[in-house]
């Protein structure tokens, strides 16, 4: 049975929430939009928030993450393994893109050996949706089989119905969260149809097309298409933006500090746009700029699906609308060439 | 690897955290070449060096503490169990720093990481080992361990080759497979100097001459990138099938084990599907992507 929640009681439910969960909702404080702790007051982000700059991965995988700490003892060291952070987390407002985009991480980061610092945030944490109603003119969700209003890769769903939330009970650990949430009311047939009706206008707001159809084949027949690949890169100025900013990218980079007799291990964001990425000491197999945009695209579209059956972009625009030079990648896919030219 | 080795190989991880590792300590150095060094070490906790098991073929992540990690295979033989070996040749950071420790120094290690040679596969096969300058490393894991069970392989064949005498790495080696006479142990250099008296020759030219029959036959392929593109045609006009030719590749590589993105070859991991791949596995993306 569908809840609803009256919209001037959202301030009260994430206070409610904040008893027992560190609540993480949408924040501009540090510049950008992105997932931060909620203050415990502040639902403005209801009047702004159409997505965040910075992806809800950031939660999972921050941009920079302590692995172990070590000591130095004249000669020898310990390694001091990381503390269990047990600490429950929810985060409110996730839009459907990026909660698909955590379940595309979660391939990545359960295959084969375990990724304890990922899983284990993953594992304690509480996604609550929110529906989009103002897709933005570069999301292409739908071409990729995502709704802005609609999602199974949550615990909650919430969709605006005038001056309530509809709220839909996804999962068990979403069930069992409503059942413990007081001030939650029933929702009705009309609350129901309202929810549809309001579902079906953010569906037919995504305007962005991007045929996908036998696009990993294109891509695979078309790898060695030199020319195509230049031209495919010949704006992009390498600053990794598309990546770093990307929900479904985790490229990492381990780096060590060591002062005086204290040391750490740390991981920090990487991408696949920057020549010293796979750079080697004899040679770099990517040297050049269109053999890295080549990967970024391929990764996605061709790679992706061939391993884990699934294309890693979730349409969320944020590689469009981030760009500083305007680089499109749905531009890139749409003039894949159907038939690869003779190879080399 | 199926699951169950994954979680057993887990389990070997400090609290199961595959990116914690093992203090290991150096016992020797051995002075290959002027930039390549052998490390002989033990991990210092005795009940897992005890406890450690690896294959042929395998990597591992060391460090120096303080300034990052780097991975290696394990150049031992499994068969020879009393250190474990790594090769490092100094060219980046971890590598200058590692060639700045001594006998006694604490390194990090874990692992190991990848797959390994198909020894199943190899059985009963006549074996051509084709190395260049330090890509010996991880053939010779594989060498001892077929010469230490002699009696399950055919005929061994060894092409290897360096730039020059004095880029000769496991020259101790070289000359024991060299004595050994159920090995066929064939050494060159691209270039010779006054004391030289062995063959004079790029490794695929030498491999043409010696000229390894196919029939049963397979040949494991490990040297510098170039050398690795050309011995593959070498081998092919030698009757070589692409699935009778297996080579361990290099990458750049943080993680080890599939999620840091940067080792791919394709769809490919070279850490999490390889170090060790069939011709036939790779063909396709060689060409542009190695």
């Amino acid at each position: 049975m569908a809840k609803k929640i009256s919209k001037k009681d959202i301030a009260q439910l994430l206070k409610a929430w904040s008893q027992q969960f560190a609540v993480l909702a949408p924040s501009r404080k540090r510049g950008v939009a992105e997932m931060a702790e909620w203050d415990g007051k502040d639902v403005s982000f209801l009047d702004w928030y159409r997505n965040t700059v910075v992806p809800p991965k950031a939660s999972f995988l921050p941009p920079m993450e302590e692995m172990f700490r070590f000591q130095k003892d004249k000669d020898n060291y310990k390694i001091e393994p990381p503390s269990k952070n047990g600490q429950k987390q929810l985060i409110f407002g996730i839009r459907p893109c990026d909660a698909r985009a955590m379940a595309i991480l979660d391939m990545t980061f359960e295959d084969a050996y375990q990724d304890p610092y990922y899983l284990s945030k993953r594992k304690n944490t509480l996604l609550v949706g929110l529906s989009c109603a103002n897709p933005c003119e570069s999301c292409f969700c739908t071409s990729l089989g995502i709704s802005p209003s609609e999602s199974a890769d949550v615990d909650l769903m919430l969709t605006n119905i005038g001056d309530h939330f509809f709220i839909e009970e996804i999962t068990a650990k979403g069930k069992e969260l409503t059942a413990k949430t007081s001030g939650l009311k029933d929702a009705n047939k009309d609350d129901e149809a309202e929810a549809r009706k309001a579902k079906e206008t953010a569906y037919n707001k995504v305007t962005r097309k991007l045929d996908t159809e036998g696009i990993k084949d294109k891509l695979l027949a078309s790898f060695d298409d030199e020319g195509f690949w230049e031209k495919a890169a010949a704006k992009c100025v390498s600053c990794g933006i598309c990546t770093l900013l990307c929900p479904t990218c985790y490229c990492f980079d381990i780096n060590d500090e060591l002062v005086k007799d204290e040391g750490a291990r740390f991981r920090s964001w990487d991408s696949c746009g920057f020549s010293l990425y796979t750079r080697m000491p004899m040679e770099n197999p990517r040297k050049e700029k269109w053999r890295r945009v080549r990967q970024k695209v391929c990764h996605k579209f061709e790679f992706y699906p061939m391993t884990f059956d699934i294309i890693a972009c979730t349409g969320c625009g944020r590689c469009i609308r981030l760009c500083p030079v305007n680089w499109d990648i749905t531009k890139v896919l749409e003039s894949v060439p159907a038939k690869a030219k003779a190879g080399k | 690897m199926t699951v169950s080795d994954i979680n057993q190989r887990q389990k070997f991880f400090a609290e199961g955290n595959v990116y914690l590792p093992h203090i290991a300590v150096i016992e020797k150095i051995i002075e290959e070449t002027p930039g390549v060094r052998t490390f002989h070490f033990n991990l210092k906790d005795q009940k897992l060096q005890k406890d450690f098991s690896f294959e042929s073929g395998q990597f591992a992540q060391y460090s120096v503490f303080g300034i990052g990690e780097a991975p290696f295979c394990i150049s031992s033989s499994p068969t020879r169990r009393d250190h474990l070996e790594f090769a490092a040749q100094r060219v980046g950071k971890v590598t200058n720093a590692l060639h700045r420790l001594g006998v006694g120094a604490e390194i990090g290690f874990r692992g190991p990481y990848g797959n390994s040679f198909p020894l199943d596969f190899l059985k009963g096969k006549n074996l051509v080992f084709v190395g260049g300058g330090n890509g010996l490393a991880p053939l010779r894991s594989l060498i001892w361990n077929v010469i230490d069970n002699r009696n399950k392989y055919k005929k061994i064949d060894i092409v290897y080759g360096a730039r020059s005498p004095a880029d000769l790495c496991f020259k101790y080696d070289l000359d024991a497979w060299d004595r050994n006479k159920t090995v066929n142990m064939v050494t060159t250099v691209d270039k010779g100097d006054d004391t030289w008296k062995g063959k004079v020759g790029l490794v695929p030219k030498v491999l043409e001459e010696v000229a390894p029959s196919a029939e049963e036959a397979v040949a494991i392929v490990c040297g510098p990138p170039i050398m690795i593109r050309f011995t593959f045609p070498a081998l092919e006009k030698l009757g070589f099938k692409p699935e009778q030719m297996l080579t361990t590749l290099e990458k750049r590589m943080k993680c080890g084990i599939g999620k840091c993105g940067r080792c791919n070859i394709g769809n490919i991991y070279v850490c999490r599907d390889g170090p060790v791949f069939s011709y036939a596995q790779i063909k396709n993306f060689v060409s542009s992507e190695y």
